[in-house]
């Protein structure tokens, strides 16, 4: 999977749970802060990662669960794409 | 026997022997010359109810005046009315001393996520709440009145509550996240005549104004005469043309050196307006009396959770939740109330249990959900914070699996996960904890005490506790009048909707709603609702509150939401949403997404469905009328019981075989 689709992939997501439809609006660039802008809860963050390792069948160690990893667009992707082994 | 036959936890003898429920029952059998204990007393409180009514009036002596004689007029548990020649004050009851020790200890605990801490010893709080009843009063605020609150769960909101309720006027209150259509379809059938509030509220780190949701819900009650801002944020009300105060305010001009005299009022008088939303029409006023409420919180949580002086609850709830009113009863049982409000994740992930260790709370109430989050994260309380003054945690709101029993065993400490069962309906519970009693994987420990409740199986036979077999699946009755049971439906003079919400399905019965297995520990499993109402991540979840929003849509013809079984998801359940659309329209992304952004901005987040599908037609009976019920139970698995009342019944295969709702079974009823 490509940077690109797992961005959209990412928006759809946020959109289909949380923001239907303007994730994209509400996020003002790919370093902005999830919980700063109020894009991801915690519960958000958790769901986050269960549906990541539903899609992609993949582990993610709870112990990564924080800011430095998953606070944004650009840490997620950068956290997750070797994981999958793109 | 392996792990699994084996109970999870087993109260320490010598526990169970000091236990409120010990004394009562020893107290029971040198009263009755019977030597009752174990299954023989609980049995002994279903069917001679009258005595055990008349035995814990005395044992718990709550406060009262008049003749405890007859403690019940009627055997009928629709008519029935409990201790007709008493009165009492539910304010009274809740803020009298134990003895001089107990004035100065904690009376109220309120803690919030953004570190505000406040204490409040019990001669503080009935300070407060007895300068705040004679503003009330002097602002006109008096008996029969209903007083509506958007509120945090905090110390003003208990001031403000108690305040009203102790001048005999009815309490009503939600939490502040719900949107302008919700608050008025609950408040505006009360007509209230004042309105508690606050401007703003913290979530998540970040703080919610209510300012621009309260003008359209101010001016949808046109009866409020007086607002009164709980936080003090009067900026929140201005422009809305009516009397503003702070409750600081209040408490600062009714303060007074005299103790003020708490009118006592008959058993029925009405103390709560609950809600409830349901298939059809508006939400429910479920309104709940003065001795039916004081009289079984204090049996749940003295008998079933022995909670005493040396008690602090924290029950995670919202005003909005019925659980707001029972851990404020607490207080009756002398036990401190930690009130805390906001994230339970904010600003760490294990917030809430630094604030159970911190304020040293000994009865932690949860959700499911919270337990979901907590196993999903690999958290570790017992690592990580001093819980050792924990003794117990309750929960309720969803169907608690039997996972959660070893993750709390292994991962909070060697104390009972007691799952606790009722509801809105009766502002109480029906199954729930017991501290003489083992706790088993999934069950609540026993049914509640004095109440008749069985399983109700497609023969018409009912199983009483420990009669059952634990495959046997059954709709929750209860066979024999309650003190709880809700004193009537406002706005519901013949008591029609009353009558068909409890009893219209079986006569004599109250039928709960509920899918229960009774145990052969005497135990029960709760299932999952068995009506069209939905219980989604905890939260009661009314169709007809989604179907008069989605009217609006163009492109929809018929709708139908449902609660569907998902293994996986928190509660155990998801939302589904069927939808029959109008010619020419198509169920896009655009559409899924409108669909869904309404019903969050509308009505709240638990609304927004998991799945939305598209459907040729939606069964229905002959004359027209949908029926959720088949529709419920081909999504669930289920063989549909009436299927010549269907003028369309092969369309349930169709929706058993649909790729985005096939796969998922439910337990079959027995």
């Amino acid at each position: 999977m490509t940077r690109t689709d797992m961005r959209q992939l990412l928006l759809d997501w946020l959109d289909d749970n949380y923001h239907f439809g303007e994730a994209a609006t509400l996020i003002p660039s790919d370093d902005a802060s999830f919980l700063d802008n109020g894009i991801l809860d915690s519960l958000g963050f958790v769901a986050l990662i269960v549906y990541l390792e539903d899609k992609f069948h993949i582990t993610i160690d709870r112990k990564s669960l924080n800011r430095e990893n998953f606070d944004s667009l650009n840490k997620i992707l950068s956290f997750v794409l070797p994981r999958l082994g793109a | 026997m392996n792990g699994r036959d084996a109970p999870v936890f087993v109260p320490a003898p010598d526990v169970a022997a000091r236990s409120q429920l010990a004394d009562f029952m020893a107290d029971v059998s040198r009263s009755t010359g019977r030597a009752l204990d174990g299954p023989a007393f609980s049995r002994w409180a279903a069917t001679d109810w009258r005595a055990f009514w008349r035995h814990f009036l005395a044992f718990a002596a709550p406060v009262v005046e008049g003749a405890p004689e007859p403690v019940c007029v009627g055997d009928d548990v629709e008519m029935a009315r409990f201790f007709p020649g008493l009165r009492l004050s539910y304010t009274e009851n809740l803020l009298r001393s134990a003895g001089p020790a107990d004035d100065d200890a904690l009376a109220v605990i309120a803690v919030d996520e953004t570190g505000r801490r406040a204490e409040w010893t019990r001669r503080e709080l009935r300070a407060r709440v007895e300068a705040t009843a004679r503003s009330l009063a002097a602002l006109g605020v008096k008996s029969g009145d209903r007083v509506a609150a958007i509120a945090r769960n905090d110390d003003r909101a208990i001031v403000a509550c108690l305040a009203t309720t102790g001048l005999g006027a009815t309490w009503s209150s939600i939490g502040p996240d719900q949107g302008p259509e919700s608050v008025l379809a609950r408040f505006a059938q009360l007509q209230p005549t004042l309105l508690f509030t606050v401007g703003s509220h913290p979530y998540q780190g970040a703080t919610k104004p209510l300012a621009p949701r309260l003008r359209a819900v101010v001016q949808g009650l046109p009866s409020v005469r007086t607002l009164v801002a709980l936080d003090g944020d009067v900026a929140a009300l201005e422009g809305l043309a009516l009397p503003t105060r702070t409750l600081a305010d209040l408490e600062a001009q009714g303060a007074a050196q005299e103790p003020f005299a708490w009118p006592r009022v008959p058993f029925d008088h009405p103390l709560f307006v609950m809600f409830s939303s349901g298939t059809t029409g508006a939400p429910k006023c479920i309104v709940h009396g003065v001795g039916g409420t004081l009289l079984e919180h204090l049996k749940e949580q003295r008998l079933h959770s022995d909670f005493g002086t040396h008690d602090r609850l924290l029950f995670t709830t919202s005003c909005g939740w019925m659980m707001w009113n029972w851990q404020l009863s607490a207080l009756a049982s002398h036990t401190t109330v930690v009130a805390y409000d906001g994230s339970p994740t904010w600003p760490t992930p294990d917030a809430l249990w630094r604030v159970v260790a911190e304020t040293r709370t000994t009865v932690f109430g949860t959700s499911p959900a919270f337990l979901q989050y907590c196993r999903d994260l690999a958290l570790v309380p017992r690592e990580a914070h001093d819980l050792s003054h924990l003794r117990a945690v309750q929960s309720t709101g969803s169907v608690l699996a039997d996972r959660f029993y070893d993750w709390v065993a292994e991962n909070v400490g060697s104390l009972p996960l007691q799952s606790i069962s009722g509801g809105t309906d009766v502002l109480g519970c029906f199954v729930l904890g017991n501290p003489l009693l083992p706790v088993w994987r999934g069950e609540a420990q026993c049914t509640s005490l004095g109440l008749d409740v069985r399983s109700l199986h497609g023969d018409g036979s009912t199983r009483a506790p420990g009669h059952g077999a634990d495959d046997a699946v059954g709709e929750l009755v209860c066979a024999n009048p309650f003190p709880s049971r809700p004193v009537c439906f406002f706005n519901d003079p013949d008591g029609a909707r009353f009558h068909a919400a409890y009893f219209g399905q079986n006569a004599g019965l109250w039928t709960h709603g509920d899918f229960v297995v009774l145990t052969r520990h005497g135990g029960a499993r709760i299932l999952g609702r068995s009506d069209g109402v939905m219980n989604i991540r905890g939260i009661r979840v009314g169709p007809a509150e989604i179907y008069a929003i989605l009217q609006e849509f163009d492109e929809i013809r018929q709708v139908m939401a449902l609660e569907q079984l998902a293994e996986g998801e928190i509660g155990g359940t998801r939302l589904v949403l069927l939808v029959v659309l109008k010619p020419g329209a198509v169920l896009d992304r655009p559409l899924t997404l409108r669909l869904k952004k309404e019903l969050s901005h509308r009505a709240s987040m638990v609304h927004v469905p998991a799945a939305i599908v598209a459907v040729d037609e939606l069964p229905a009976t002959h004359n027209g009328k949908l029926s959720e019920r088949a529709a419920r139970d081909a999504v669930n698995g289920r063989e549909p019981a009436n299927l010549v009342a269907l003028k369309n019944p092969a369309c349930l295969a169709t929706l058993r075989e649909h790729p985005e709702l096939g796969g998922r079974f439910a337990p079959r009823a027995g």
